[in-house]
């Protein structure tokens, strides 16, 4: 089948290659004028375990081509996806137009976010100008770090559509990704999107409620980690999103929950729960420069502080809404230097630190921690989790470990002569 | 030597403003508006972002020309410029007021600007959510603790300037105020406050006053026992307290770090400091921006008042028409009436601003004077007003001088533009109804339907005297600049009455006498010597306490 995907988002890459790798002949029509710089050199927009080989090898094959907005010169296509950045609803509504007025395509998928009732007001657009054309919204539930596994082999696939033949379609389009049972359910445009925002919302009220138990536990003398498993032991709890840490970040999840909260903004309950939730969550992200303030007495001018992470996961390049960020920003508030070590994310980090203050990027992480009299361990990529504890002692001007994602063993971290703070641990 | 106030009372001028006044007792304010077209043009002046309509007061060209004699003979001009040229106008105490120094450029205040420049360093770090407690919270809560000129100005500004706000990316923290001796208020605040995320300003200007320091010393004990810190712990002082004085040794007696301290000088009145770094709960409102902005209005208001003819020169206008009402029309209060509930507070700043500076009986050259000097000032929101004390003003015994006070554009900026509409019917209704209360008061029944058969009971006598001042905006610029406007109206009414307007000798020994009450409430029957009254209260109340 012909397919058009449109939007510079990683949604818009998994969905584009993994329709490809299923056989499709795919146009991948990007806006922004950088991302045709990096397709236009056959990189990906982004970079990801296992994504990058499979992008590379749909190029390569041919069924996937890297198409342009000003050039709109793609192929006429029978199914459309829409994948855009949030905010770009007039991009959304020119699209649909289009669509709809060329006469091959038969179904829009979109899977955009937006506020609940956006994939309405799309159809309705299309609709005035066809009114046949069926369109459905399928919410991205890709998992940052795991994209690719996540849309291939999904637990759940929600499905907004009202019209059978455009359900018929997406089903055809989905069923290689759908074969060990049926995980698509089908609901109006809206449930699909409002149950999309309730996930990310749950999710978040996890995470932060853990990071309450966490402040809880420290001044009770207990350690978060024994009560986190054996919370998540009770069949009707589960072990997953229970992980205290230095707050969640990232472009999905923060920005689902604040649209949820805008949407019971605008209704008529009062969004107390949710907004508290974010609340925890900012103040969350600033929990390891408390710890190092703490340490220090607020006498923190001058000193160095080393950062081991960047990304707001591990997995990915990205810093949007990142804990480290806030945390830079405190540190440069202080007068504190700070230096970053990351896998991935340190070219992103220099754009978003550009004309705001100074960074030590780090290519090696011991090169990070030289004199520093802080290591804040924010994201937990492999390569940190053991690390060489004598050469740390001695390249610190102060061994103090803050540990925001509770990696390390509290006991065995002491003994090896280290200052240690976790999230919640004794 | 001639004492002052013979010179004043036995003048040619003030016998002429005499025999004028009497002259002009027969005369109506509505028979002004019905003779005179261009009544409006001839007794109004604008300057500043600032309109100030003097046409409802009882002015005919031969009183006004007396009163501007008046100015002359009074030597305004000499006082005017020894003002501005930093002369000791405060004999008293021997020493210049300069709160106008306080709002110039930085070439000609270098000192003034190293305090604003390090106020917006502090001011910045709070409303970036970058001035941390003790534990490393961001400060969310800030609490004035100060009273008189460190409470008043500060309080009625911030609230006034509620609708500017801060730069981008800047947060407002919430604003407490505390002065109350007896704890009233500091009690309340620290039971919902976090003192991991709250600071004090602590603002006085001696740095001894006792209602400010025994609020500032609650606060401390309150932040040591819920932070489980020492009562001198130099952390807890460093991240919660930050002193304003122009006592740098008692500020760091008390504790406060180098730091954390912002000066003002001896030079600057109590009642005259929300320029200087008392007016920092301004600056955490409006930002540093808003601020300097604040600063720039009151500067072009000095200009104005250094600048202008006395007939062009508001100030000086409205302090004559004042002079005229108090001391010829025997007119012995004065309402204030904002029609702009943003303004909620500056009735009772200006009681302090007026009343502190010119409730004086004794002359420049310490002789008891023999006229009236400031009248009674009170005030509310004109609308709320209607509702309580405007009965008075319309058919009471007493006569009452009234200025009404109204912002020309409102509700421009974005946050209200859901409901601009709405809120722009109400800002018209209220400007409605003052003006329409200003013509009833002037008119009287004149200005109501002539056929109208009224019962005494109904009637409005009206001419009674009022002044309106129209500004463009409620911004920190146009608020500076009518701020600035009554400090200067102040200073020349005292000019006219030969008084020193910047001491306040009447408000030291209430003080000083109350620390030897403390020892009779606490033994009623060992004081000998005191009236029977204070005894007997004292024994009364003591017989309360436990």
């Amino acid at each position: 089948m012909q397919i058009t995907v449109y939007g510079d988002t990683l949604c818009a890459q998994v969905t584009a290659t993994a329709m490809a790798q299923t056989g499709h002949q795919v146009s991948w029509v990007v806006v922004e004028p950088s991302s045709r710089g990096q397709l236009s050199a056959g990189r990906p927009l982004f970079r990801e375990q296992g994504l990058d080989r499979l992008f590379t090898e749909q190029l390569e094959s041919g069924r996937l081509t890297p198409c342009f907005w000003q050039d709109a010169h793609a192929e006429r296509s029978v199914a459309v996806f829409l994948a855009l950045p949030p905010g770009q609803e007039a991009v959304a509504e020119t699209i649909v137009r289009q669509e709809a007025e060329s006469c091959e395509c038969e179904v829009i998928i979109n899977q955009t976010m937006g506020p609940v009732g956006a994939a309405e007001r799309l159809r309705n657009v299309s609709q005035q100008v066809r009114g046949t054309l069926a369109l459905v919204a399928l919410p991205d539930l890709i998992q940052e770090g795991n994209a690719f596994l996540t849309f291939t082999r999904p637990d759940s696939i929600l499905l907004g559509c009202e019209e059978r033949e455009g359900e018929a379609l997406v089903r055809e389009l989905l069923r290689p990704f759908n074969r060990r049972k049926d995980v698509i359910q089908v609901m109006s445009l809206r449930e699909a999107e409002f149950s999309k925002l309730a996930i990310s919302g749950i999710l978040a009220t996890r995470i932060s409620y853990m990071n309450d138990m966490a402040s809880l536990s420290e001044s009770l003398g207990v350690d978060i980690d024994v009560v986190r498993v054996a919370m998540g032991a009770d069949p009707r709890i589960g072990e997953s999103y229970l992980y205290p840490g230095c707050g969640f970040g990232g472009p999905g999840l923060s920005r689902n929950v604040l649209a949820l909260v805008d949407a019971l903004d605008n209704r008529v309950s009062e969004p107390g729960l949710l907004e508290q939730v974010l609340q925890t969550n900012e103040r969350q992200k600033e929990v390891l420069f408390r710890k190092f303030w703490q340490f220090y007495r607020g006498d923190v001018s001058g000193k160095k502080v080393a950062l081991w992470g960047a990304a707001f996961k591990p997995g990915t390049h990205r810093v949007d809404n990142a804990p480290a960020l806030k945390v830079i920003e405190a540190l440069w508030a202080q007068g504190v230097r700070v230096a970053v070590h990351d896998p991935k994310a340190l070219s992103d980090l220099k754009e978003w630190a550009h004309g705001r203050g100074d960074l030590i990027l780090c290519d090696d992480l011991y090169e990070a921690v030289e004199d520093a009299d802080a290591l804040m361990l924010i994201t937990e990529w492999k390569p940190y989790w053991s690390p060489d504890w004598q050469r740390l002692k001695r390249q610190m001007r102060e061994p103090l470990i803050l540990d925001g994602r509770n990696i390390y063993d509290p006991g065995f971290v002491k003994e090896q002569g280290l200052v240690y703070r976790g999230i919640g641990r004794v | 030597m001639v004492p002052e106030q013979d010179v004043l009372t036995s003048s040619t001028i003030w016998s002429q403003l005499a025999d004028c006044a009497e002259k002009d007792k027969a005369l109506h304010l509505a028979n002004f508006f019905a003779s005179e077209s261009d009544r409006f043009a001839r007794y109004s002046l604008q300057a500043a972002g600032l309109l100030a309509d003097f046409s409802k007061q009882r002015l005919t060209n031969e009183s006004r020309a007396l009163l501007l004699k008046l100015a002359d003979d009074r030597q305004l001009r000499y006082w005017i410029d020894a003002f501005f040229d930093g002369a000791e106008v405060n004999c008293t105490e021997s020493r210049p007021a300069k709160h106008w120094n306080l709002r110039e450029p930085v070439d000609n205040a270098p000192a003034v600007h190293e305090q604003l420049d390090a106020m917006d360093a502090m001011v910045t770090r709070i409303l970036q959510g970058h001035w941390r407690g003790v534990l490393g919270d961001a400060i969310t809560d800030v609490v004035n603790v100060g009273v008189g000129g460190s409470e008043l100005g500060p309080l009625m500004a911030a609230f006034a300037l509620q609708s500017s706000l801060p730069e981008e990316g800047q947060l407002r923290p919430r604003l407490h105020f505390v002065s109350s001796m007896d704890g009233s208020q500091v009690s309340q605040i620290l039971q919902e406050l976090n003192p991991r995320t709250t600071l004090f300003l602590v603002s006085s200007k001696s740095f001894s006053t006792v209602d400010t320091l025994h609020n500032a010393n609650t606060a401390r004990c309150w932040l040591a026992r819920g932070l489980s810190l020492g009562h001198e712990d130099p952390s807890l002082l460093r991240c919660h307290f930050i002193g304003i004085s122009a006592n740098v040794e008692r500020m760091t007696e008390w504790g406060i770090l180098p730091e954390n301290q912002l000066r003002f000088w001896e030079w600057v009145g109590g009642r005259y400091s929300l320029w200087s770094a008392i007016g920092m709960p301004i600056a955490l409102t409006v930002g540093m921006q808003g601020f300097r902005e604040l600063l720039a209005g009151a500067h072009d208001m000095d200009q104005h008042c250094l600048t202008k003819p006395w007939e062009e020169n508001i100030p000086v206008m409205l302090a004559l028409v004042d002079v005229w009402n108090i001391n010829f029309l025997g007119i012995k209060a004065r309402a204030v009436l904002p029609y702009d509930g943003r303004l909620k507070h500056l009735p009772a700043y200006l009681a302090q601003l007026e009343m502190e500076s010119n409730g004086k009986s004794v002359s420049r050259s310490g002789e008891p004077v023999t006229y009236d000097t400031c009248p009674v000032i009170w005030g509310e929101v004109g609308p709320n007003a209607q509702h309580a004390f405007f009965q008075l003003l319309h058919q009471g015994t007493q006569p009452v001088a009234c200025e009404f006070l109204m912002t020309a554009s409102r509700y421009t900026e974005a946050v209200h533009s859901d409901s601009v509409a709405e809120l722009d019917a109400q800002h018209a209704l209220s400007n409605a109804n003052c003006l329409a209360q200003s013509r009833l008061l002037a008119l009287g029944e004149r200005a109501l339907d002539p056929s109208l058969e009224l019962p005494a009971y109904k009637r409005y006598q009206g001419n009674q005297p009022s002044t309106t001042l129209v500004l463009d905006e409620l911004s920190p610029r146009v608020l500076g600049a009518l701020l600035a406007m009554y400090e200067h109206k102040v200073f020349v009414q005292a000019v006219i009455w030969g008084i020193n307007p910047f001491d306040q000798w009447g408000v030291e020994m209430g003080k000083v006498i109350a620390t030897d009450m403390l020892a009779v409430l606490a033994e009623p029957d060992s004081v000998t010597g005191l009236d029977v009254s204070s005894v007997a209260l004292a024994r009364h109340v003591a017989g309360f306490v436990k």
